[in-house]
């Protein structure tokens, strides 16, 4: 028995999962309808494809909230997953399920997807027969990614970086690229069988002021380390960073630079995407408000060239939507879509190569740390502080950097800490802020800074 | 002078710990910051540990009313504690409530400072005002 096998074995020995029958998971991927893999909308599809957030713990309301996004003609419909089942408990996420669907009442945020289990679940997707995207945030996926994929969920989110730093204090970082390996071996299997699995990263990692250069190469190494595993389609992902311009700059450095990096370790055969999240600061309570700046990040991700776009809700800044107003979105998001035409061809020299020397210069020290695979090199690099993400609550992030806005509303690096942000470009970037202010005019910058839409 | 601070219990809401543990070192005070999802026994600790004077925790998602019914009786457990500056500030409850009602039941708590929905910046004048008296009532006494 192989090793991988081995994991799988003991992944499965807990009595909340399905008995399962992998030669007939195996046939079902093989025979699968190319309409189910995101992969094929991406090589086939002329335009961006739209794809909402959603989920509720019972089949009946997921089915429901899909029925909805359907009418609104979304291209990729979204499985959202509670936040038990992120945390691998899935006895609670029974219970909860139990008392959701007796009581009408919903207990959990998100679709219990390991308790629903893959014969259920598939039938729901099978139905729709479009491409559903998994979002959750877990750092051991391993059984959640082999149910999504026998239920016919060929797209999976996530990764140990993106996955783990914003969302955690304490749960251990080398365990989450273990684990994530596993994730991107299953993936790569099953992409043999038909059209490929594509993975995404969480580009938008905490939403807090995170300067483009650390998204670029955390987005960078996460697609290395899936490629390197054998996946053959991957979307690198950024959100909206309040600044049209930035904005820009980011999605061609970064689709210049993926390229450049899957070549350097022979993988120029996957398909790269880029996918683009409207924003994901605080929303502004005032719904029409909302709905303003939703229409804006569809501008900007057309402006960016993004070959996906998810969306908000006017509902943000008030919890969880109802599927009316996340149908709505979808629908408004295609018609601003369908209207945008001859849009200008927008590029910014001196920032694409500012940027362009940081994210070069942060991949060259995390390449030279002495370690002998490329997961601990990053694990390393994170640990050391050579990549700092701004408000990460986890333990091991180092938390040094700080970041605010200069006058165009760009994300700035004012203290660069560890990160081995070149001179050149720290003096640029230094040289856009007013740094006369004290500390606590600064905080008060920040604290402006990060409630820049509401 | 040294501060503990941190988010109490299960709360994940990072930005304003940040902004305090930078807000505090702007001031001057040499910050111990335990970060988001910090138990009360955790805060204890670290004062004993480190020697801190101060001890102040935030909270945003308003669970801090459950652990500040816990404070007195779980302070009481550690013998060096009893000078130590007792601050609670953020969102102090689930849903609304306030301020009337709210300060001074986490007086009650064990709190000498309580800021709750308040100014990040009057509220660390406050405290330095707090600091200030304290000095000046143990050279009176």
């Amino acid at each position: 028995m192989s090793l991988l096998q081995e994991e799988r074995k003991i992944i499965l020995s807990n009595e909340y999962v399905d008995a399962f029958d992998f030669a007939e998971v195996a046939e079902f991927v093989k025979n699968a309808s190319k309409d189910l893999f995101i992969s094929h909308h991406f090589k086939t599809k002329n335009k961006m494809l739209v794809q909402p957030r959603g989920g509720f713990p019972t089949y009946k309301k997921q089915f429901a909230l899909n029925e909805f996004f359907v009418e609104a003609n979304v291209d990729v419909l979204p499985l959202t997953i509670d936040s038990n089942t992120r945390l691998n408990d899935y006895a609670t996420a029974k219970k909860m399920l139990r008392l959701s669907e007796e009581n009408d009442v919903d207990m959990l945020n998100g679709y219990p997807l390991v308790n629903h289990g893959y014969r259920t679940t598939r039938k729901m997707i099978t139905h729709f027969n479009k491409p559903v995207s998994l979002r959750h945030g877990t750092p051991d996926a391993r059984l959640l990614i082999e149910t999504a994929i026998a239920s016919g969920i060929f797209e999976i989110e996530g990764g140990p970086i993106t996955y783990l730093l914003p969302y955690s204090k304490n749960f251990p970082l080398d365990k989450a690229f273990l684990y994530w390996k596993y994730v991107e071996r299953v993936c790569a299997n099953y992409s043999e069988l038909n059209e490929p699995i594509n993975r995404e990263s969480f580009g938008p990692l905490t939403a807090t002021l995170v300067p483009p250069c650390i998204t670029i190469v955390i987005q960078l190494l996460e697609m290395m380390l899936s490629l390197e595993e054998g996946v053959k389609s991957f979307s690198v992902s950024f959100s909206q960073t309040g600044s049209m311009n930035q904005d820009i700059v980011m999605g061609a450095v970064i689709k210049k630079l993926a390229k450049h990096y899957a070549a350097e370790i022979d993988c120029s055969d996957a398909s790269i995407n880029l996918v683009y999240h409207q924003w994901m600061g605080a929303f502004p309570m005032n719904k029409d408000y909302a709905e303003q700046l939703i229409n804006m990040s569809t501008v900007i991700a057309a402006m960016v060239g993004a070959d996906k776009i998810i969306t908000k809700t006017r509902e943000e800044a008030s919890g969880i939507p109802t599927k009316e107003a996340n149908a709505k979105t979808v629908a408004n998001t295609q018609y601003t879509l369908g209207i945008l035409n001859g849009l200008p061809n927008v590029v910014d020299e001196q920032e694409e190569e500012i940027l362009t020397l940081e994210v070069k210069a942060i991949m060259e020290a995390v390449f030279n740390d002495s370690a002998d695979t490329l997961w601990r090199k990053v694990f390393n690099s994170i640990k050391n502080g050579i990549i700092d993400v701004p408000f990460s609550p986890h333990i091991i992030n180092h938390n040094q950097m700080i970041t605010v806005r200069d006058a165009k509303k760009n994300i700035r690096i004012i203290k660069r800490a560890n990160v081995p942000i070149p001179d050149r470009c720290y003096e640029y970037e230094k040289a856009q802020c007013d740094l006369a202010k004290d500390t606590t005019s600064i905080v008060n910058d920040i604290v402006h800074d990060i409630g820049i839409m509401q | 002078m040294k501060v503990i601070t941190g988010v109490v219990g299960n709360d994940i809401h990072v930005v304003a710990n940040r902004l305090i543990d930078l807000s505090l070192q702007a001031r001057g005070f040499e910050v111990f910051n335990l970060g988001v999802n910090t138990y009360l026994e955790e805060f204890f600790d670290a004062a004993v540990e480190t020697g801190a004077e101060v001890l102040l925790i935030s909270s945003l998602n308003g669970e801090a009313e459950g652990w500040g019914r816990e404070v007195k009786s779980l302070k009481a457990k550690y013998k060096t504690l009893d000078d130590l500056i007792m601050m609670i500030g953020g969102n102090l409850v689930v849903g609304t409530g306030n301020a009337e009602d709210i300060v001074p039941r986490y007086k009650n708590y064990g709190f000498d400072l309580v800021c709750h929905q308040i100014d990040l910046n009057t509220g660390l004048d406050s405290l330095e005002v707090f600091i200030k008296d304290r000095k000046i009532q143990k050279r009176n006494k």
